[in-house]
């Protein structure tokens, strides 16, 4: 009987023990905490981040709207092709992260159609669709005709840079530039350019890439 | 009666026309380092509408602020775009600054700019 109880009480602690550790241990978790993108008051990291992408997209079509590249004479839309947007930064990053939001500007803009018939956006359905030509499973009204693809009268080219500069101290000092550029497929001449320069100064230990 | 009726028409008419655009200062505080001068709106050629706020700093100190702009169309209606992102900008000592936006499209034709400060 001394032995069953004994037992019970052994059980007993246990089972309190084991509670009280998982309580505690459920206190250290660290908490997930959803980012308000509209006003983000978070530290600054060093390499890039959305709020630096935002910045670089705002800067870009704001000057591209300002400037009367995209004007045309008959007031139409100017049809746009994204070249090649080259990332020169240690940071594996998707230029569509920059070139995205511009697209949605522009367009938005009324002033731009995009292509992706063609250049680094291309949609393989554009040719894939119109190798559905003699085709007997489709109905071959709803096939699309040779020429009626449209032709790109701008396009838009540039790069992403970054560059690491050794402050001492144990600090650092690194340095993005986005540089963009419309160029004028008739002329090949570029009739805008832009340039936006973001800063950001930490630790030497942190990693930028 | 009619002369009233007529009155009443013209108020009610004249307020559809009245221009809901403003700048606004988020933080009160901030008039006690800025100023205001002017607001400069423009339609240009390609029927895009242009504004430009010009402000001066009355301190002997720089500072960093912010400010965001948020367009609707004629009848009212958001129209969304990169410029209602907070955008930085320096306000240097005992000088002028000038904060120019043009409207993402055509039909933004009312405009909210909002000043505040930053945390830095």
């Amino acid at each position: 009987m001394k032995k069953e109880n004994k037992m019970r009480k052994i059980k007993l602690a246990l089972i309190i023990s084991t509670t009280a550790s998982l309580l505690f241990l459920s206190g250290c978790a660290d908490k997930v905490q959803r980012i308000d993108m509209n006003n983000d008051k978070g530290d600054q990291v060093i390499g890039l981040d959305y709020r630096d992408f935002n910045q670089a997209a705002g800067e870009a079509t704001q000057s591209l709207l300002k400037s009367s590249a995209l004007n045309t004479k008959d007031g139409n839309r100017v049809i746009l092709v994204i070249s090649d947007i080259r990332n020169d930064t240690m940071q594996h990053i998707d230029t569509d992260q920059l070139i995205k939001k511009i697209r949605i500007e522009l367009l938005n803009s009324g002033k731009v159609f995009v292509t992706t018939a063609l250049g680094s956006s291309t949609d393989s359905m554009n040719k894939e669709a119109r190798k559905l030509k003699d085709n007997a499973d489709f109905n071959q009204k709803t096939v699309q005709k040779e020429g009626t693809l449209m032709a790109p009268d701008m396009s838009l080219s540039g790069k992403i840079l970054q560059r690491n500069i050794n402050m001492g101290n144990a600090k650092q000092q690194v340095e993005y530039y986005f540089m963009l550029s419309l160029t004028d497929i008739k002329t090949g001449l570029a009739l805008w350019e832009g340039e936006t320069v973001i800063g950001k100064r930490g630790s030497g230990k942190s990693v930028a890439w | 009666m009619k002369i009233v009726i007529l009155i009443f028409s013209i108020l009610f008419l004249l307020s559809g026309c009245v221009n809901k655009s403003y700048v606004k200062f988020v933080d009160n505080n901030i008039e006690n380092y800025i100023e205001i001068k002017k607001i400069n709106e423009r339609v240009r050629e390609d029927g895009f509408k242009e504004i430009e706020v010009v402000g001066e700093n009355t301190t002997k100190y720089y500072k960093l602020f912010r400010y965001r702009v948020t367009w609707e169309d004629k009848d009212g209606f958001a129209i969304p775009s990169l410029s209602s992102n907070w955008r930085e900008f320096p306000v240097q000592k005992n000088a002028q600054f000038r904060i120019n936006v043009i409207a993402p499209n055509k039909k933004a034709v009312v405009y909210q700019l909002y000043l505040d400060k930053t945390d830095r």
